[in-house]
């Protein structure tokens, strides 16, 4: 799992902190999916876990459960 | 230019650069993706393992910057890719540098050269700073497209 080394500080190049804010999103997005997944498969439901994420179930269910039911870990049904 | 203007290899590579993006798990397709579907191809004398790595390294460097260690955190059986990634504003970006590009020199067809060139004129962004790390020299390349 990504850990912090270090406690967060802003690089003093422009580039590299605005790189770093583009390599913390796709981190993130990583996180997600390994999240959700498992959130599925400990039996979550999409309800709780789009509380959880502070987003609509619409939102995590498109994002999400295609390539969950393809790899059958979510169930088909909404 | 409109899209039918592209020759087949360019319409190629924005297919492999979609493939990419599938296959690294990423919700959109950006113009990194662009720079390792056309690195595959053979006529450019790109390294596309070399800019893999590049690109990895890159992410590392930025993350570490923050402090944040990137581990290996492994996609589930589930996979990460989304069905369809979507076209980022880097990759539209890059296809628009490419169709300027093309007008400018008067080409009326638009090849996977121009694509390269239009991936190559980022200025900032992961492109530049992999190709930096990867020891790639832009404007060699550029001259020799």
């Amino acid at each position: 799992m990504p850990m912090i080394a270090a406690p967060p500080t802003l690089p003093d190049d422009p580039a590299d902190a605005l790189a770093a804010v583009g390599a913390l999103r796709r981190l993130a997005d990583r996180v997600e999916d390994a999240a959700v997944e498992r959130a599925i498969v400990d039996g979550w439901s999409w309800a709780d876990i789009a509380e959880a994420l502070g987003v609509t179930r619409q939102a995590v269910h498109k994002k999400h459960a295609r390539r969950l039911q393809r790899a059958a870990i979510a169930r088909e049904e909404r | 230019m409109a899209f039918e203007r592209f020759t087949r290899d360019a319409r190629a590579s924005v297919v492999a650069a979609r493939e990419e993006a599938r296959a690294s798990g990423q919700h959109t397709v950006e113009s990194a993706h662009l720079l390792l579907a056309l690195a595959a191809r053979p006529e450019f004398g790109l390294d596309r393992g070399r800019l893999a790595d590049a690109l990895a390294h890159e992410e590392e460097q930025s993350l570490a910057a923050v402090g944040v260690a990137a581990g290996d955190l492994e996609p589930g059986a589930g996979g990460r890719a989304r069905r369809e990634p979507r076209f980022a504003t880097s990759s539209k970006l890059a296809l628009q540098r490419a169709v300027a590009i093309a007008a400018k020199r008067g080409d009326r067809r638009l090849d996977a050269g121009h694509v390269l060139l239009g991936v190559l004129a980022a200025q900032h962004g992961r492109v530049p700073r992999a190709l930096r790390i990867a020891g790639i020299d832009v404007e060699d390349l550029r001259a020799r497209l």
